[in-house]
């Protein structure tokens, strides 16, 4: 036991557990709580704030101007959609997102959000291929 | 002028184009906010040197381990060092980006929870450093701990936003296997990268210099 090539061959063997242990110790960890973001049908479902992620439904952003809102429809790729209302000012390039995040909780039929975080298409390409693209910058 | 000096002005020059290059030559990209796109030629080689100096420290932890020298103990503390400062400011730069992108700085989004948790692992070594009196010993169990540290930075950077959905942009290895960035995008974050990483070298080899000296003043105090 006392050999030193047999003892630093053991702690290789405990130092190569270490890090097999640490990396499926990461992997099921971090699984289930990593993400923020819950499917449609989970916001429907559960009456908590939370954070859904979806597309915004084409053509179906409108104002109304009763309630000073923002309504439109998020659906995600399995064929639910759910309306959203939204309170606040329109985000800059909310009309060019692939995908939305809202941030709220669901009553009365609709999705009421007190956020809206927005993800665009990340194509590094310039303005200069397609200018006509260009046309309602601030 | 020997080559060190010379090499000092090249990266000077090198660096000063790269950001003239950011701000104008490129256009800004379609459909991102504004300008908001020219902090990919800054935000990415960030996370890139980040990322290799924390493979440094690994590297110099095995060196240390297998033959006790000093000189990898200082390698591998520098190196952990600046890789902390640069996953500092790639998180920085990320969450002003995600603030005009995304609509607010922090949303613990995966990207922003993984980049935390890798924050804190480094941060630890550098408690376990500074709670470890006797040199060598410190030294050693530094070099256990960056080891297994460095077995999350793959998963952590590479592997977590893969599985995720995020509202970060995609990478540039991406799991579709396009390329978005169009040709002027390609030349001035490759040459962002490229001066990053001279930007680190000099840095890298200061700091462990800086280092050196410190140990031998503190030695001959004794």
């Amino acid at each position: 036991m006392t050999d030193p090539r047999r003892q630093r061959r053991i702690w290789y063997a405990v130092g190569g557990v270490l890090i097999v242990a640490f990396l499926a110790f990461g992997a099921t960890s971090f699984k289930s709580n990593l993400t923020p973001y819950v499917s449609i049908e989970e916001a429907m479902r559960r009456p908590a704030k939370v954070q859904v992620k979806g597309s915004l439904v084409p053509d179906s952003t409108e104002y109304v101007e009763a309630s000073q809102q923002l309504r439109f429809g998020l659906a995600d790729g399995q064929g639910n959609t759910m309306p959203v209302l939204y309170a606040g000012t329109k985000p800059g390039n909310f009309e060019e997102a692939t995908e939305i995040v809202a941030v709220g909780s669901y009553r009365n039929g609709a999705f009421h959000a007190d956020q809206l975080l927005v993800k665009c298409p990340s194509k590094y390409q310039g303005l200069d291929e397609d200018p006509t693209k260009h046309a309602s910058e601030t | 002028m020997n080559i060190r000096e010379l090499l000092k002005w090249v990266l000077l020059l090198w660096m000063g184009l790269v950001i003239w290059a950011a701000f104008l030559y490129v256009p800004p990209a379609d459909k991102f906010v504004g300008e908001s796109s020219r902090i990919v030629f800054f935000h990415v080689p960030m996370a890139w040197i980040a990322v290799l100096a924390f493979l440094i420290s690994c590297v110099a932890s095995v060196l240390y381990l297998r033959r006790r020298e000093p000189r990898h103990d200082i390698r591998a503390a520098v190196a952990a060092g600046l890789g902390l400062l640069f996953a500092i400011l790639a998180t920085v730069t990320g969450a002003v980006f995600a603030r005009i992108m995304w609509g607010a700085y922090w949303n613990w989004d995966p990207r922003q929870t993984s980049i935390v948790i890798l924050m804190v692992i480094y941060a630890a070594y550098f408690a376990l450093r500074g709670a470890v009196p006797d040199p060598e010993r410190r030294a050693a169990l530094a070099a256990v701990y960056a080891i297994l540290a460095f077995v999350t930075v793959p998963f952590l950077v590479f592997v977590v936003p893969r599985i995720y959905w995020s509202l970060h942009p995609d990478t540039i290895i991406n799991t579709r296997g396009s390329n978005e960035f169009d040709s002027r995008h390609t030349q001035v974050l490759m040459a962002s990268l490229a001066g990053f990483t001279g930007l680190f070298v000099w840095f890298y080899t200061i700091g462990c210099r800086v280092e050196a000296i410190r140990r031998r003043r503190q030695q001959e105090a004794l």
